[in-house]
């Protein structure tokens, strides 16, 4: 098939083949990426279970409404990008939806970002940063914020390189560069953004709902 | 469908966590983030339908997230 | 009829090796030919090498006199943390696995290249930018955290360029992560034909297990820097104990990765013994089988052994029973293999070529410091000796006596491969024989001396000690004229040698079916595989049992 050579790759004289290897490679780097995120959990943990009452204190200090409302644009971005990957699969007279579906993936993970920066705005203005002059007296609810501040951020750079990978095929496709049916780059590019949302997913119980019940 | 139930699993964890509980309460957060990863590890991410080498190539961070985890507590839980 | 084939006797148009396919700069620093990468990493990491060596001939040069006739004491502590930094990220984690690995792992397994080539070139230049923040961080000032950057110090109190080391550390790490991907996903997707997984080389295997540490472990290694960084530089709580940090935690991080890390520097070692030592005993290797389960076991119990660098730390006690178990089980493993490689040359017809003198000294070497290691694993001794030159000779005795010296085993016995030259023979055995001795003059005086309680990482020590160092820094230098006299000699043979033939020592293996050097793709055939990795004998026999005309149609295969 001519859609396929053009995709085909050195050192793969197979499509399939190809294909298969970008699919199981990308899942061992998330296999690493799990590790990389399990290590900055665990931090929060054993920091945690060292100061209980301090992180339920600065737990509630953060904003639940942004919170939930990011996670649901990212769960809602992991579909249109699910969405976008299985029409490749299907058929290649889905390529309109599959650019649709990738164009909206692009622009709700832009949209996190955006609430993610009003959130950064309050949390500023309430003195949440750790160091001289912060809000809270507990030594442990500056752990609470350093966690807070650097996690979202190596998240929000994995989130921006996704954005980035995803405008960049749809640019790709929209020039017709490469055919979108089957496209490996596609698959790949989704389990990447799915491990950015499950990140979120178990970042979100986390930093937005401790102690919400005390 | 999927995508609702996520959605209704967001809204779940979010009113669990305002209902006092003790311990639980912070564990159902975490059981219902569990929750919400696999359908999106096995549907949307298709691990469901995926050959056994990529389902290994997946579960084996897990594992390895786990023993990291279990042996850092035999420290931790014992110390303090 | 397929070896007919194999030995390429069919007439072929003649087509440039891949060393002089293509001359320009350009095609070597674009290149996606693995063959290629793999010369950029052996450039890059001889430069490192010396670095490192230069840092530790000035340490070496100090520890002749008790007093601190030489250096600062700062300037001492810089020197031995950009040592360390260096030798362990920049040479011994890429050395073989970037250089032989990158090398003959397509070559081996019958593949035209590496699964993702441009990652493959694209994880070079993370290295090379990697190694540009360390070099920057020793000439702008230098480290003195030790390589083990461990926390509060160096994130709160050191006054030196921690951030750049660190960060170099970091971007190199990805480069590891991204070798790894890349090599599991080749040896899964792109074995030839009938390579089935138990008649991969034990060099595959050894590289496939390390592949997995790296992407596993590393990550975790470049949290714990990132904490560092981010304390450090962003003012974030972390470690902080007035604050309430847990500055165990980041020794519990730091070790997740870093004990793993010497299976990542040994394990590829004993992937290139175990291709050397069959090859020059003509035998079969003994226990394949074992010695396959035996890597993957030391790979993955690699990981839950780490506290036992922790024992002093105020871990629990808990957590020090644990890990202290859980180290005396990986010995098992490791004694397998040793046993394993002795029983190899049982029965064989063993000639001692210059290879076969550096992976002999490998086993010797190996099995010293890993005895050293039960010491260390166990809880009462291991509080007495440390912090003391008891551990310093112990992890150099793995990791300069194993992992360096297979280093140089494999460079020997694959250069004809690699650059189509013969190297002179005598000088060669004459450098292996001055290494094995320069070594033991260099470590051996310092388990005496750190049993006898001299502490490690210190610019002055007590008289008493003085007899130890100055035989310690003698066998430096006698080491030191080990390693650069290769330097000299393969150099000379890239002009000079004479050239190699296909197979020069008679091996086994898919490599050497193929030209030396090989061409861009490796085969100019689809190679098939019919028959088990060290097959220098028929089964069940013993070495030299065949009829000669059997064993040159073996050799050549």
């Amino acid at each position: 098939m001519s859609d396929q050579s053009a995709l085909l790759r050195e050192p793969w004289l197979d499509f399939g083949r190809q294909r298969e290897a970008g699919k199981f490679g990308i899942w061992v780097f998330l296999a690493s990426e799990t590790l990389f995120f399990g290590a900055l959990m665990l931090t929060y943990t054993v920091c945690r279970i060292e100061h209980p009452e301090a992180f339920a204190a600065a737990g509630r200090e953060t904003n639940v409404w942004y919170g939930t409302i990011n996670t649901a644009v990212l769960l809602t971005s992991s579909l249109t990008m699910a969405i976008a990957a299985q029409a490749s699969e299907a058929s290649a007279q889905l390529r309109r939806l599959v650019l649709a579906c990738l164009m909206l993936t692009a622009m709700l993970g832009l949209a996190f970002i955006v609430i993610k920066g009003f959130e950064y705005k309050e949390d500023i203005d309430k003195q949440l940063v750790p160091g001289a002059g912060f809000a809270l007296s507990h030594p442990g609810a500056q752990l609470f914020y350093g966690f807070y501040w650097l996690v979202t951020g190596v998240h929000a750079i994995h989130l921006s390189i996704g954005i980035a990978l995803v405008s960049r095929l749809f640019w790709v496709l929209l020039r017709r560069q490469l055919p979108a049916k089957d496209n490996p780059e596609i698959e790949v590019t989704a389990l990447y953004w799915h491990l950015v949302d499950i990140v979120w997913i178990f970042l979100y119980p986390l930093i937005y709902l401790p102690g919400r019940a005390s | 469908m999927i995508w609702a139930a996520l959605l209704a699993l967001l809204v779940l964890s979010l009113v669990a966590a305002y209902v006092p509980m003790g311990r639980m309460t912070t564990a159902s957060g975490i059981i219902i983030a569990g929750v919400k990863s696999t359908l999106v590890v096995l549907l949307f991410m298709e691990l469901a339908s995926a050959k056994p080498l990529v389902r290994i190539a997946a579960i084996s961070g897990l594992v390895f997230v786990i023993a990291m985890f279990a042996l850092t507590f035999a420290d931790v839980l014992a110390r303090i | 009829m397929t070896d007919a084939l194999l030995a390429g006797e069919l007439p072929l148009p003649p087509r440039p090796d891949y060393l002089r396919h293509g001359s320009t700069i350009s095609s070597w620093l674009a290149t996606t030919d693995h063959k290629r990468i793999a010369i950029l990493y052996a450039i890059t990491i001889t430069f490192f090498f010396f670095l490192g060596g230069a840092a530790i001939t000035a340490v070496r040069l100090e520890l002749f006199q008790p007093n601190g006739w030489l250096l600062t004491s700062d300037t001492y502590n810089k020197l031995f943390s950009f040592h360390g930094i260096i030798m362990v990220w920049f040479f011994l984690v890429p050395s073989i696995p970037n250089t032989l690995g990158n090398f003959l792992l397509p070559l081996m397994i019958g593949a035209p290249d590496v699964a993702f080539p441009r990652l493959n070139l694209f994880s070079w230049y993370l290295t090379v930018a990697a190694g540009a923040f360390t070099v920057y961080a020793l000439v702008a000032g230098g480290v003195d955290t030790g390589w083990t950057f461990y926390t509060p110090y160096s994130s709160m109190f050191s006054n030196t360029h921690v951030f750049a080391a660190a960060a170099g550390v970091f971007v190199v790490g990805f480069a590891s992560i991204a070798t790894g991907v890349n090599f599991i996903a080749t040896t899964h997707m792109l074995r030839a034909p009938g390579m089935t997984w138990f008649r991969l080389p034990l060099f595959v295997w050894a590289i496939y297990a390390t592949s997995l540490i790296m992407v596993l472990a590393t990550p975790v290694l470049a949290i714990s820097l990132l904490l560092v960084i981010a304390e450090r530089v962003l003012g974030l709580p972390i470690f902080d104990p007035a604050r309430g940090g847990d500055p165990i935690l980041f020794q519990h991080l730091f070790w997740f990765y870093s004990h793993p890390a010497v299976y990542i520097m040994v394990l590829p070692a004993m992937g290139v013994v175990s291709e050397i030592i069959p090859c020059f005993a003509r035998r079969r290797i003994f226990g394949y089988d074992f010695m396959v389960y035996a890597m993957l076991a030391i790979a993955g119990v690699g990981f839950f052994v780490w506290g036992h660098h922790m024992f002093v730390s105020g871990q629990s006690a808990l957590a020090s029973l644990v890990f202290s178990f859980l180290s005396f089980i990986i010995a098992v493993p490791s004694a397998i293999k040793v046993f394993n490689w002795t029983a190899s040359l049982y029965r064989g017809q063993i000639s001692f070529e210059s290879p076969m003198l550096y992976a002999l000294g490998f086993v010797g070497l190996f099995t010293t410091g890993g005895l050293s290691g039960l010491f260390l694993a166990s809880i009462p001794v291991d509080i007495h000796v440390t912090d003391t030159y008891f551990v310093v000779a112990h992890f150099h005795y793995i990791m300069v006596g194993g992992s360096v010296s297979a280093f140089f085993a494999g460079l020997h016995f694959w250069w004809p491969k690699v650059t189509g030259k013969l190297y002179p023979e005598s000088w060669a055995k004459f450098a292996a024989i001055l290494m094995y001795a320069g070594f033991n003059m260099t470590f051996l005086p310092q388990f005496f001396a750190g049993y006898l309680g001299m502490p490690r990482r210190y610019h002055t020590y007590p008289a008493e000690f003085q007899i130890y160092n100055v035989m310690s820094s003698a066998g430096a230098a006698v080491l030191a004229i080990a390693y650069l006299l290769p330097l000299g000699y393969l150099t000379w043979s890239l002009f000079y040698g004479g050239k190699a033939a296909k197979n020069p020592w008679g091996a086994t293996g898919l490599e050497w079916t193929t030209g030396s050097p090989p061409p861009p793709k490796n085969f100019d055939r689809q190679p098939r595989v019919d028959r088990g990795p060290y097959d220098y004998h028929a089964e069940g026999m013993s070495a030299g049992t065949d009829p000669p005309e059997m064993q040159n149609a073996r050799e050549t295969r």
